[in-house]
């Protein structure tokens, strides 16, 4: 065991694994955490917490983390190379494990221009690949980045890496993610996937590279609320891919039945990524949408979660 | 166009070193080498001295009766034959780029400078 | 070279404001290259700030403001003015500063960026300025000043039709790397990961060549 995290017992189990993905709040309130981890409990393995997201100031990942960590979860704490430089990281995660926090998420995040401080000067002193490595090395060797002395303290950290299979270059990708997994990711999430066809097709090169056995890899699927969403997604969001078929569907969703007809989808979804080979889970990224988590978990029959002594 | 000789005589008699030096250039062609730009031209009218001398050179021998199209003449020598790096060595201690420079001052102070938006050199290609 | 281009003008009235006589003081180097603070960009600037108020202005251009024998000829000149508005890029501005300590020098410029020249009128960002240049694994395209999040193990998620996730026209410099690489059978290069930089700009630069430090000290 690398760090005992849930999401590692689960995986570690061979059972499929579900994640889910929680927003802090724009505010200091820690009840809007509690609710929205309320409406999950129960149906996920561990939680995501993001990392004041597309560029916009949220409440910290690391205290979302403490706080859904004190109400019996196990979160996975995102960490972007965007706002830290390498001092700043290395202390959090220092940080983080002294709470108990296990899995932690490395990303290189959006860049600033795009959130509510515009004019912010970017950090990116370490990219999200070498944060990889910076935790493998604490992990491993109890040792900082350039730096022989000994950490104190138990370092396990269970380490996560996003990836996104359809940006360019395609052909790439597979081999951008082998990187990640040399540099000491233990879990992979992927950006969100519609398009199973060439996810599958990823998946294989994956295979064949036989980066699955080295890796748990997850695959991210959000559920669209509305064929405006879906459109939305296809053309704005990077790496992300909704076939016009997925698209046609939400738009002939009778009125008020989109969120409905995009909880199906998303169960459709599952069920097909459940059946590629390589996939170990799934990770749900319901945005501002946390009450679909337990519907698609139920409908799919990923309910109830295994409990994983030890 | 008019260009004002009192001015040019004041900003020449500021370098009235340079005007001892050039006059004891012994055109023994030793600063040629030191000019990457002559070097790779092979152009005689691109060694450090030459462009010196027909330039700052002019100024002090017929200040006087220079006019503006003398000026603009010069810029081809002087912007479009030297890039100011200062890498010219003189064995007799000349200061040959100091001259240009000083040549390049007296031509802008008169309205004649390198027009970078006519092209790279700052001249316009004839 | 240094790209630079002009403040707007409130912005230099507002540095001027209630000075009587402001010399004007060009570069005749990259500035004047990049038309934004050559002898052309002197005549035009006083003639903008004519318009104003009833101050002197004259303009003077040099070689460099980055060389002290140039910023030098200012001596004989600067007497008499109440402020000193540089066009040169902020090595220059502060070249002139440091030669009179005792008057306001003021930047006209915004420095933007060491590029190149696309087209007359029309520059590229290429250099950071990083102190350790990447460029050797990178297929000649620099990672540091063309992708938008400066990594070393790219592309990130974001770019998208081979642009960069923060403009739609602005390419994203590691699918360049990775299509140059590509043509070039040596794609090895960005296989194993990249460590991260030890940054060399972080503390004030200075530079003294090989075989140069002997003149230092005198
Ligand atoms: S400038 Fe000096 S080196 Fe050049 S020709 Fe004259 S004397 Fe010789
Ligand atoms: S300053 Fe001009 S003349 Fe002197 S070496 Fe450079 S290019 Fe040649
Ligand atoms: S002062 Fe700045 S703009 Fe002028 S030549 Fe030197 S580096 Fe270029
Ligand atoms: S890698 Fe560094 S030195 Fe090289 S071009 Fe980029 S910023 Fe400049
Ligand atoms: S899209 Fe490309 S250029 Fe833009 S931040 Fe990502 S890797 Fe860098």
């Amino acid at each position: 065991m690398k760090s005992g995290s849930n999401l590692e017992k689960v995986l570690n189990s061979g059972k499929f694994a579900v994640t889910a993905e929680l927003g802090p709040p724009k505010g200091a309130d820690p009840g809007v955490i509690k609710a929205k981890a309320g409406l999950l409990k129960g149906f996920v393995d561990s939680v995501n917490i993001t990392d004041n997201q597309t560029a916009v100031v949220r409440m910290s990942s690391l205290s979302a983390c403490a706080l859904v960590s004190a109400g019996g979860f196990d979160p996975v704490m995102q960490m972007v190379t965007r706002d830290r430089n390498r001092i700043a990281l290395q202390s959090d995660v220092l940080g983080a494990v002294s709470l108990g926090i296990k899995n932690i998420l490395c990303l290189s995040g959006d860049h600033q221009c795009f959130g509510n401080q515009p004019y912010s000067k970017g950090v990116y002193d370490i990219d999200s690949i070498q944060l990889i490595s910076t935790l493998k090395r604490m992990r491993d060797e109890k040792k900082l980045l350039d730096s022989d002395d000994t950490l104190t303290g138990d370092i396990g950290i269970f380490i996560g890496a996003a990836s996104t299979p359809f940006s360019e270059p395609v052909e790439y990708r597979p081999l951008r993610l082998k990187k990640k997994i040399d540099a000491g990711a233990d879990f992979i999430q992927t950006q969100c996937i519609y398009d199973i066809e060439l996810f599958k097709k990823f998946m294989e090169r994956v295979v064949d590279l036989g980066l699955h056995e080295k890796c748990h890899i997850l695959a991210g699927v959000t559920p669209l609320k509305s064929a405006r969403m879906a459109v939305y997604m296809n053309t704005r969001v990077p790496g992300v891919i909704v076939p016009e078929k997925l698209i046609s569907r939400m738009e002939g969703a009778r009125k008020g039945k989109g969120s409905e007809e995009g909880i199906a989808i998303c169960c459709e979804l599952i069920e097909e990524l459940r059946q590629i080979d390589g996939v170990r889970g799934v990770h749900i990224m319901a945005i501002e949408w946390e009450q679909a988590v337990g519907d698609i978990v139920k409908k799919t029959g990923l309910f109830p979660r295994p409990k994983i002594r030890g | 166009m008019n260009i004002d000789t009192k001015k040019i005589k004041s900003m020449l008699d500021r370098k009235g070193r340079m005007k001892i030096f050039l006059s004891v250039c012994a055109s023994c062609g030793a600063c040629a080498d030191s000019c990457f730009y002559y070097r790779n031209s092979g152009d005689p009218e691109s060694t450090p001295s030459y462009k010196a001398l027909n330039s700052l050179g002019i100024m002090f021998r017929k200040w006087k009766k220079l006019d503006y199209d003398d000026l603009t003449a010069m810029k081809k020598l002087i912007w479009g034959k030297c890039v100011m790096c200062r890498r010219c060595y003189c064995p007799l201690g000349i200061d040959i780029s100091s001259a240009i420079s000083w040549a390049r001052t007296i031509c802008r102070a008169n309205g004649v400078y390198e027009d970078f938006s006519e092209g790279p050199s700052g001249i316009k290609d004839k | 070279m240094v790209i630079a281009r002009i403040k707007p003008i409130e912005e230099i009235l507002g540095f001027i404001s209630g000075k009587k006589s402001v010399l004007v003081v060009g570069c005749a180097g990259c500035t004047a290259v990049c038309l934004a603070g050559g002898q052309r960009e002197v005549d035009s600037l006083i003639v903008d700030l004519k318009d104003n108020k009833g101050v002197i202005f004259d303009g003077y251009t040099m070689e460099r403001q980055c060389e002290m024998e140039f910023v030098a000829e200012l001596d004989h000149l600067i007497d008499g003015f109440q402020a000193v508005l540089s066009m040169a890029c902020g090595a220059g501005v502060q070249f002139v500063a440091e030669r009179f300590p005792g008057m306001p020098v003021f930047p006209a410029l915004d420095t933007v960026f060491v590029g190149a020249n696309r087209e007359v009128g029309q520059y590229q960002e290429n250099c950071r300025c990083c102190g350790d240049c990447q460029l050797a694994y990178t297929g000649g395209i620099c990672p540091v000043a063309l992708c938008a999040k400066g990594i070393y193990n790219g592309p990130c998620g974001g770019s998208r039709n081979g642009k960069c996730e923060v403009d739609e026209k602005t390419a994203c410099a590691w699918c360049q790397i990775y299509e140059r690489l590509k043509d070039q059978g040596r794609l090895d290069q960005i296989m194993n990961i990249k460590k991260p930089m030890k940054w060399k700009n972080q503390t004030q630069g200075t530079l003294v060549q090989r075989g140069y430090e002997k003149f230092q000290q005198d």
